[in-house]
């Protein structure tokens, strides 16, 4: 049977995010735009960032998703994650090892309501006619630099957007519990170009994601539209494995 | 209606030399026991790097040894990828001219571009290019195995005149098929005279205007061969048994397993923004379709699993939207023992076979040679 992850999450627990109510409102971020970019990772991590509730994909890969949200029931913010592609069973997901924020207050809402272990940071979106860029900075560190190159309009449907799973402390059943949330965000696209993705620096371990670093790209892409984090649905019990792992909410 | 056996040859972990010793073993007893049972054809798919999924890579070998091991059935590779980083099309004709040779006329050619980042990528393939490659191999081919000398200037190949051989044994060539998996694809098979190579089949509906509309395309084709191959054929899954339950209970066991292992993979359409994928390949509805309860909340309603009666009628429906063919898929990573497997194509060959007209191909090549 397929690969599962062996990643042990309970080092990682008490710094978990703390979500009291994942039956939260759904958020909509108008006139966002969402720079994404794919790289295989080398395969001796295709199984260590993931816990076991998650198969690795086939080859293994990552993802670097940085989203510009320019209006939010609390003001503008850019948010960029590093997640790592997997299964659910057999659906397609990605885990959120890392994220980064620059607006406190969306830091907050992030965390409680939708379990992002998001750190605040500088952090730019910069999108161009002949490349999109984005870069990441912490107390003058500069964690990532990576870039969309040679843009080409397309379709925005043929994007493939992988919900997040996002590891979070919650209540179940009146105790605190460790769960990873699919966070199934809704993409409405307006504009979207394809290129080739680039990444000149990149700190793993201010990812979360030991040893991995972005070795053969895969893709890139960047559209703008509405993109909404929706009401959390599903739940995945991280220590079980993917077929008796999945909960409803 | 004719019948026959399709492999992946998926292989379960840990891989050691014995377990796929032994997995191949299986897969060629099974061609040899359908064979002797009366199936028409036998399938091989080629992938790469697809693991436990399919470790079929060189499916031209594998059915090399399958005919060696045969007397009738006959041999079908497929597909075979038409994209020039994965297969030179000079090598894909010299292969099968000569696989036609050593079976003496039992070759039909399915051709196809791959579905999944693991294998383009793999090979370095740009996703948006392999429509394009598979229409200018499925073109050539057929003059390569047919003209003396071959020369040609294209987009994706060239090469200068010269003489490619060996020449295939059926005259004037063996027949085409093409691989449907994307919406659309049973088009360009009808268009281009070309048998459709059904990896899905969705819905009876659904696939009866699939099939009314491929014939009445391929009425007015430009075939790219020097014959029209107007067949339909299918893909489903098989576990027959005595008992219905127990069929429906390991042909569910088998139509799952083989379904959770497709999921585990990358499609290209999940890694990579194109218009040339607009699905996610992998025999996507067969999965959808065969895990899906039927009307009466049992067995999926398109699935050969149950006991004989079952499945006959599942296959007269299937006859009714026009199927010509059917290949069972028997196995996935060795879910099911081999006896088992074994029996149920035993038990298929006597109860539900009979029921079916025409289970053996005759002649296949030439049939409506224009």
């Amino acid at each position: 049977m397929p690969l599962i992850g062996t990643l042990d999450v309970s080092s990682q627990a008490a710094s978990a995010p703390l979500v009291l109510e994942p039956n939260t409102e759904p958020w909509e971020l108008l006139g966002a735009g969402h720079l994404q970019l794919m790289f295989e990772i080398d395969d001796s991590h295709m199984v260590d960032l993931l816990p076991p509730a998650l198969h690795p994909t086939i080859p293994p890969t990552l993802l670097i998703n940085v989203l510009h949200a320019p209006k939010s029931s609390v003001g503008q913010f850019t948010l960029a994650e590093v997640r790592i592609g997997c299964r659910s069973g057999g659906r397609p997901r990605a885990f959120l090892a890392q994220a980064y924020c620059d607006s406190a207050a969306a830091v907050a809402e992030l965390r409680t309501r939708w379990g992002y272990p998001v750190t605040q940071a500088e952090v730019v979106l910069d999108p161009q006619h002949h490349q999109v860029l984005a870069r990441v900075t912490l107390h003058g560190k500069v964690l990532l630099d990576c870039a969309l190159k040679g843009p080409e309009a397309i379709n925005g449907a043929d994007i493939q957007y992988l919900p997040n799973m996002n590891l979070a402390r919650m209540m179940r059943n009146g105790a605190e519990a460790v769960r990873l949330l699919q966070v199934d965000a809704d993409y409405a696209i307006l504009k979207a170009d394809r290129g080739r993705p680039t990444a000149t620096v990149f700190v793993p371990e201010a990812w979360a994601v030991g040893g991995a670093t972005p070795q053969w790209p895969v893709s890139a892409s960047y559209a703008t539209g509405t993109v909404t984090l929706p009401r959390v649905r599903y739940l995945a019990n991280p220590s079980l494995r993917p077929l008796e792992a999945v909960e409803a909410v | 209606m004719k019948f026959g056996i399709f492999f992946e040859i998926s292989v379960p972990r840990p891989w050691e030399a014995e377990t796929e010793y032994q997995v191949y073993q299986n897969c060629l007893e099974q061609v040899r026991v359908a064979d002797e049972l009366g199936f028409d054809q036998v399938w091989a798919v080629e992938h790469h790097f697809l693991e436990e999924y399919s470790h079929c890579s060189a499916p031209e070998i594998f059915l090399t040894a399958a005919a060696m091991l045969t007397k009738q059935i006959r041999i079908g590779l497929g597909i075979v990828v038409c994209v020039p980083q994965i297969n030179n099309p000079i090598k894909i004709a010299e292969r099968t001219a000569t696989m036609d040779l050593i079976t003496g006329g039992r070759l039909e050619v399915g051709t196809g571009r791959s579905a999944t980042w693991t294998e383009l990528g793999g090979f370095g393939v740009d996703p948006d290019t392999t429509k394009k490659t598979w229409d200018e191999f499925v073109r050539i081919l057929p003059k390569m195995w047919t003209q003396e000398r071959f020369g040609y200037e294209g987009e994706s190949f060239s090469m200068p005149q010269r003489a490619i051989l060996p020449k295939p044994f059926q005259k004037p060539h063996p027949p085409m098929w093409v691989a449907v998996t994307s919406p659309g694809t049973e088009i360009d098979a009808a268009d281009r005279g070309l048998g459709s190579l059904g990896l899905t089949f969705g819905g009876f509906a659904e696939q009866e205007t699939k099939v009314a509309e491929y014939r009445r395309r391929i009425k007015y084709c430009n075939p790219v061969g020097s014959f029209v191959n107007e067949q339909v054929n299918t893909v489903n899954f098989l576990f027959c048994h005595p008992d219905n339950e127990t069929g429906v209970k390991t042909g569910l066991r088998l139509a799952g397993t083989f379904n959770y292992m497709a999921e585990q993979l990358l499609a290209a359409r999940q890694a990579y923004p194109t218009r040339s994928y607009p699905n996610l390949g992998l025999l996507p509805a067969l999965r959808r379709e065969s895990s899906a309860p039927g009307a009466d909340g049992g067995a999926p309603e398109g699935t050969c699993i149950g006991n004989p009666e079952r499945i006959i009628q599942v296959l007269k429906n299937w006859e009714s939207v026009g199927v010509d063919r059917v290949n069972f898929l028997l196995n996935a990573v060795e879910t099911v023992p081999q006896e088992e497997v074994l029996a149920s194509l035993r038990l298929f060959a006597s109860e539900v076979m009979p029921k079916f007209a025409s289970t053996r191909s005759v002649v296949s090549a030439g049939a409506g040679a224009i």
